[in-house]
């Protein structure tokens, strides 16, 4: 495929602006990330980024509460946002003639949400908050896991120690004092980047950004990143055994990685793909196919630039079989392949299921608008869109042995075993 | 220095028209209709086989065989076993999906422009000479038997299956799931897959759909070399007619120790071919399918019960159900269940006024362009047309049909199709903590349920 055309622009306040045209639908992505996220709250505040997420749909000077939902799907377009370790991004796509409205939208709750905000929309989203947490972890088999995994890889006083969604006790004690100080704080035009991709005009599309944007002054004093300087390996072995309401024992093992961006983290995205993505994979031919032990598997690795990433992988046991069995299992499969390297067709599988998937995923102009303002808030380099492909083919054998070999070792492993607890039938009468 | 901003939302620019793409249609000679939608310049193609093979076709009494096939399929061919086939595809960088729903099985790919052909002689070989592998079979069996374990361990998709199971009656085969219920998977032999497959994988009951940067001329050519040695004809689904199975009741699963209540409230609905579509579409969203929808406008951002309510009807080839769904936390079940009954009452009495008609009406009016943006959009917009028959120009006057749509359709529809005696209130959820609460708020009486 020809390049994704981009154009960057930076307005005086410090807002980083790429555009990247394409008119062959009749349609426009608008996206904003801002470099904020769960690493950036204090302690006794976890969960606060992502709350704070939720409290910039409830209006601002000229939106009420509900509008801005209101405003873009009338117009037929979809819209939403998300907060994770490091970011907060926010997007809507809509037919191309509404582009001024998004721009509208997203410049009045960056220019004035503070006079919108009440207690009492602050108390109403704490609750949906909380909702939230009990229905993607509490009350959710294996829920927990990535809150386990992010505490036992990064030590207390590190900020990948917490999960985005945070404690239910941090989430009570937030107040709208917090959200005027995180608001001034980090809700800055320099400090976001904006990604427009899709079909406008580049020229016109600057001016209205310009228009909307421009007034919106810079914070002059955006705080230092938090330090998440940390040792690469975790220096031991830990083990956690989880007790849950599940049928089924599943097993997670999750190592310190270097971080989003580096070269050992593509050399570790291969090493994923071939143990994991795929039929043809070795966690699939092996575990589940073969030995029958797995009900299914995943390796993934996080693409987070904090100090250090994770790779975690899991696994399902079929039933009959216990953890220690499949976490063996695992263990061995992939030291078969820190051993030994990957042949050259398994290599040739990867990277042509991976070219596939960009081209997939880039079909889509909200993907690309997103990974535009991705590159260009972690690395000031949104051209990095256009060589995801050649940095994954750039990969080899010995590369992918060296950084398993670095990476995936004993010392630096946490084993995290899900097993069926005890039927709650026998419980005290309360 | 303060920011200058706009008071009014900015005048909207001059729309470019958009129309779904034009597709061509081919019978083969053995009964196969190839369907291709070239989208030019597209990165990727998609290639969607779809089969009058899916849950309405099988043997009732081994519920589960048509997805079990399906599933089977991708593990080999006469010549490659289920490694082999695996790395044939994968090396071309594609995953080939195979799966059934209750109204037909989907054999699919997705792929560069280039790995099309090969991709596609791989899927036809897959279908034309499956391996059928006594091994692979009792491994799937055995990880779908585990798999619904797994989903009754989930509060959601256990109160998924729960409320279909206790909301159409002993007859209907739609009160379980499409995949089988463990008793009916547990009954599947390797001879009734290929029972299945012989029977109702066959051309004349099958559609090919491609959509992407492909010449049509070519893929019919491709599709001849492939796939024009299939033959035979199959008899298709049963036909049936879905009948509920008792009328307005609290039906509560126990799972103790949970936090939060899956709620579900709902009845039967409408059919694929229904003149009330559009008007149930519209409804269905205003209740439930946009962020600003009744039900998610109370509970959510008033009330904070919920992170999400959402409702809609879900038509298939016979009365599929309606449904509204929220997860809530324990201490308000009983208050948020009778928001939620409320809601789906009150829609009846008056129709809605216009800013709230338009919200909905345009959003789906508006997304549309935004619907098929990827060739895998296209290929799905086009299997309605192929599986229900539905007339050649849907795509191109759908929008007028919704436009069409004026409040009275709206309230006409809700009285009709919304029946508060039928309705049916499914709570999974901590039974000693909601069930006197249930009860006391005289909604209907309340039955116990167990989850399994």
């Amino acid at each position: 495929m020809p390049d994704i055309p981009i154009q960057r622009a930076r307005l005086d306040n410090g807002l980083r602006v790429t555009l990247s045209p394409d008119d062959s639908a009749p349609i426009v992505a608008v996206n904003l990330w801002y470099d904020v996220g769960s690493k950036h709250e204090k302690p006794g505040r976890t969960g606060f980024a992502h709350l704070f997420e939720h409290m910039m749909f409830q209006g601002s000077k000229h939106v009420e509460k509900g509008e801005h939902f209101a405003h873009i799907q009338a117009v037929g377009g979809t819209l939403n946002a998300s907060t994770w370790l490091d970011r907060t991004n926010y997007f809507e796509t809509v037919p191309s003639h509404e582009l001024e409205l998004c721009l509208w939208l997203e410049s009045d709750r960056l220019a004035s949400l503070l006079p919108a905000m009440t207690q009492e929309k602050l108390d109403n989203q704490r609750e949906v908050v909380k909702n939230e947490r009990r229905w993607s972890v509490d009350n959710q088999p294996y829920g927990t896991w990535d809150e386990r995994i992010q505490a036992s890889l990064f030590p207390e006083g590190h900020t990948y120690h917490h999960s985005t969604i945070g404690s239910m006790e941090d989430l009570d004690a937030a107040s709208l004092d917090d959200v005027r100080e995180f608001f001034a704080t980090y809700y800055a035009p320099n400090n976001a980047v904006l990604s427009v991709a899709g079909d406008f005009e580049p020229d016109a599309a600057l001016a209205m950004i310009d228009r909307h944007f421009g007034s919106i002054p810079a914070n002059p004093a955006l705080p230092p990143p938090p330090d998440m300087r940390i040792d690469p390996h975790i220096g031991r072995e830990l083990r956690e055994e989880v007790p849950d309401r599940v049928p089924l024992p599943r097993v997670y093992l999750a190592f310190r990685m270097p971080v989003f961006g580096t070269d050992a983290f593509e050399d570790l995205t291969v090493a994923s793909d071939l143990l994991g993505t795929g039929r043809a994979s070795r966690l699939y031919r092996t575990l589940i196919r073969e030995r029958q032990l797995a009900q299914d598997v995943s390796v993934f690795p996080f693409p987070i630039v904090g100090g250090a990433s994770m790779f975690a992988v899991w696994a399902t046991a079929r039933p009959g079989v216990g953890p220690d069995q499949l976490e063996a299992a695992l263990l061995d499969e992939i030291d078969r392949l820190a051993t030994a390297g990957p042949g050259d067709a398994e290599l040739t599988r990867v990277r042509n299921l991976h070219a596939a998937a960009v081209e997939s995923s880039l079909e889509r102009i909200s993907e690309r608008a997103d990974r535009l303002s991705m590159y260009a808030c972690l690395f000031d380099q949104p051209e990095r869109i256009n060589t995801e492909r050649s940095r994954y083919w750039a990969v080899d054998g010995d590369r992918v042995r060296t950084a398993m070999n670095d990476t995936l070792r004993e010392d630096n492993r946490l084993v995290l075993t899900y097993v069926p607890a005890e039927a709650p039938d026998s419980r005290q009468a309360a | 220095m303060p920011a200058t901003m706009n008071p009014m939302r900015p005048a909207p620019g001059a729309p470019r028209p958009y129309h779904f793409p034009d597709f061509v249609r081919r019978e083969l000679p053995n009964g196969l209709t190839v369907w291709v939608v070239e989208v030019p310049g597209a990165a990727v193609v998609n290639v969607h086989l779809l089969v009058d093979a899916g849950a309405a076709a099988e043997d009732e009494a081994h519920g589960g065989v048509a997805a079990l096939t399906a599933q089977l399929l991708v593990t080999g061919t006469a010549r490659l076993d289920a490694s082999a086939f695996a790395e044939a595809t994968e090396m071309l960088g594609i995953e080939v999906s195979s799966e059934s729903s209750w109204d037909s099985a989907r054999a699919a790919f997705q792929s560069l422009p280039q790995h099309m052909t090969p991709g596609l002689a791989l899927l036809a070989e897959m279908v034309l000479q499956p391996r059928f592998d006594p091994g692979e079979f009792e491994r799937l069996k055995a990880e779908r038997l585990a798999d619904i374990l797994q989903a009754r361990a989930d509060p959601g998709r256990l109160a998924d299956e729960m409320f279909l199971r206790h909301l159409y009656d002993a007859g209907t085969p739609y009160r379980r799931l499409s995949a089988g219920t463990p008793e009916s998977v547990e009954s599947i032999g390797l001879e009734d897959v290929r029972a299945h497959h012989e029977v109702h994988w066959r051309p004349s009951n099958a559609h090919l759909i491609v959509a992407g940067p492909a010449d049509p001329e070519e893929v019919f050519a491709a599709a001849t070399e492939h796939l024009g040695a299939w033959q035979g004809s199959g008899p298709g689904h049963r036909t049936f007619e879905p009948r509920a199975s008792g009328g307005r009741r609290i039906v509560l699963v126990d799972r103790p120790g949970s936090v939060q209540s899956e709620l579900r409230v709902g009845q039967l609905g409408i059919d694929r071919r229904s003149p009330r579509y559009f008007p149930a579409m519209v409804l269905g969203a205003m209740l439930g399918g946009v962020f600003g929808s009744r039900l998610n406008l109370r509970l959510r951002e008033e009330l904070g019960y919920t992170y999400g309510a959402r409702a809609g009807f879900d038509p298939r080839r016979a009365t599929g159900p309606f449904s509204a769904a929220a997860a809530v936390q324990t201490e308000v079940t009983a208050d948020a269940l009778r928001e939620m009954v409320g809601l789906l009452s009150t829609v009846r009495d008056a129709a809605p006024d216009d800013t709230e008609l338009h919200e909905v009406r345009d959003y789906l009016v508006g997304v549309f362009p935004l619907r098929f943006e990827t060739t895998g959009g296209v290929a799905v917009a086009i299997e309605p047309l192929a599986v229900y028959g539905l007339p050649d120009d849907w795509w191109q006057v759908y929008r007028a049909r919704l436009e069409g749509v004026g409040a009275d359709d709206v309230l006409a529809a809700a009285r009709d199709l919304l029946r508060p005696d039928d309705y049916l209130m499914l709570v999974v959820g901590d039974a000693d903590k909601v069930r006197a609460e249930l009860e006391a708020t005289g909604l209907a009486a309340l039955e116990d349920a167990p989850g399994e």
